[in-house]
């Protein structure tokens, strides 16, 4: 499972990274890194990585400088030949791979694709002391950060929520046919509504039930309501009908969000007071819309708009 | 309960609605309504602007109880009347309001 997973990451990565080139090492690596040096005995270097839970450290001298790198399976060999108490340098690997701090992002991709190591130290380019270091799981999250993945949820499969995410992503770029396209008017206020009131009578002529409709109508209307209240920007939903579930999509051309986290939570709201006395800006769109949808996605990032992507299957009850 | 009940309840029709409702439900704040308000309810509330019918036609609430004195605004009263949503008013504040259907219909209304 942990394999499979890791496949389509590198699959994801290998899609998406034209996005992403301008992105240097030095702006994901982890830093400062757990290092071990190269006069401590290889017991050390084990507990060091026990207690870091990390699989495999850098191995530098008194001055920082890197020598060469250890791995578990060093410590594993040195366990089963009973050289614990060796000395670091006497077992790890010295024709280290290593990455600079302004290498980009694809050549630390490359070396992961080229080594299959899991992790390369970043080293300074003039004094070669070590830096930082770089694992897939840092590569992946710069990656997520930089598009902005700010929030996801997902009912039905918590668990890989950190790897499905990306399946939406490549299908954006596609050009789709819609089955339900509407503007929204956010200079209206009171409008704002009009566009979840319609998908709600396109979905009911199209033999949904009721219930499951109105699921798909109230976060609509949440995210419709964001748009006008917030973004003061174009805005559009547009809604798919797939044959498991149907997708709706809104998304606006403005200000985006800043802190998802804080936004996600309950009464929180940046609404103006005169959008709160019509009884906007309780704080509740985001978590209804989170209640609502059995999936949802939201991609954002400040000044680049809100893309919201919710799926919603039928229940049991629902049909 | 029939819609047509809460006019000789004392409310004052503004929109006529036909058909009949379970529930009732009594909030200002529009995301809480549409979150929790279950579908033939009717909704007390002293929010008149327009977008309360958007609410109401998303939710499946039948009918709109206006609390306090306020007053719809013609746009919502064309709006409703478009959706089918049935309005009343009341001098009434929300309680007052709620309490008076509760008088003659507390087991046929739920929350």
């Amino acid at each position: 499972m942990e394999i499979k997973t890791m496949e389509n990451i590198d699959d994801l990565i290998k899609k998406i990274q034209p996005y992403f080139s301008e992105l240097s090492v030095g702006d994901f690596m982890s830093s400062p890194v757990v290092t071990v040096q190269e006069n401590q005995t290889i017991l050390q270097a084990k507990e060091l990585m026990r207690s870091w839970r990390i699989s495999g450290l850098p191995v530098v001298d008194e001055r920082g400088k890197l020598k060469g790198i250890i791995s578990i399976e060093d410590i594993i060999h040195a366990l089963e030949s009973g050289t614990l108490g060796l000395l670091v340098s006497e077992k790890m690997s010295r024709n280290v791979v290593y990455l600079f701090k302004y290498d980009k992002i694809m050549d630390a991709f490359k070396k992961f694709e080229l080594y299959g190591y899991g992790r390369f130290p970043v080293i300074d380019e003039i004094d070669h002391r070590v830096i930082g270091i770089v694992t897939k799981q840092d590569l992946m999250l710069a990656l997520l950060k930089k598009l902005s993945i700010l929030y996801v949820h997902d009912s039905r499969r918590e668990e890989f929520v950190g790897v499905d995410i990306y399946r939406s992503i490549p299908k954006n770029l596609k050009i789709e046919r819609t089955e339900f396209e509407f503007q929204i008017d956010y200079k209206d206020l009171s409008l704002s509504g009009t566009g979840a009131s319609e998908l709600k009578k396109f979905l009911i002529a199209r033999n949904f039930s009721p219930k499951f409709v109105k699921r798909i109508a109230i976060a609509t209307y949440e995210a419709e309501t964001n748009v006008v209240i917030h973004s003061n920007s174009t805005g559009r939903i547009k809604a798919y009908i797939e044959p498991e579930f149907v997708e709706v999509r809104v998304n606006d051309n403005g200000k985006g969000i800043e802190n998802i986290e804080t936004a996600m939570r309950d009464g929180y709201s940046t609404a103006p007071d005169y959008v709160r006395e019509y009884g906007f800006g309780a704080g509740m769109g985001l978590s209804n819309m989170k209640k609502c949808a059995d999936r949802m996605i939201i991609l954002s990032s400040k000044g680049n708009g809100v893309f919201v992507e919710m799926h919603f299957w039928r229940h049991e009850d629902e049909n | 309960m029939k819609i047509d009940v809460l006019s000789e309840l004392g409310f004052e029709m503004i929109v006529k609605g036909e058909g009949e409702i379970f529930h009732g439900y009594a909030c200002d704040l529009l995301s809480e309504v549409m979150g929790n308000a279950k579908p033939d309810t009717v909704w007390f509330t002293v929010q008149s602007h327009v977008n309360i019918i958007a609410v109401a036609v998303i939710t499946g609430i039948r009918a709109i109880v206006l609390c306090n004195g306020h007053d719809y605004g013609e746009e919502t009263i064309e709006k409703a009347k478009k959706e089918g949503i049935a309005l009343f008013k009341t001098r009434l504040n929300t309680f007052e309001a709620v309490k008076k259907i509760c008088n003659v219909a507390q087991n046929e209304i739920q929350g």
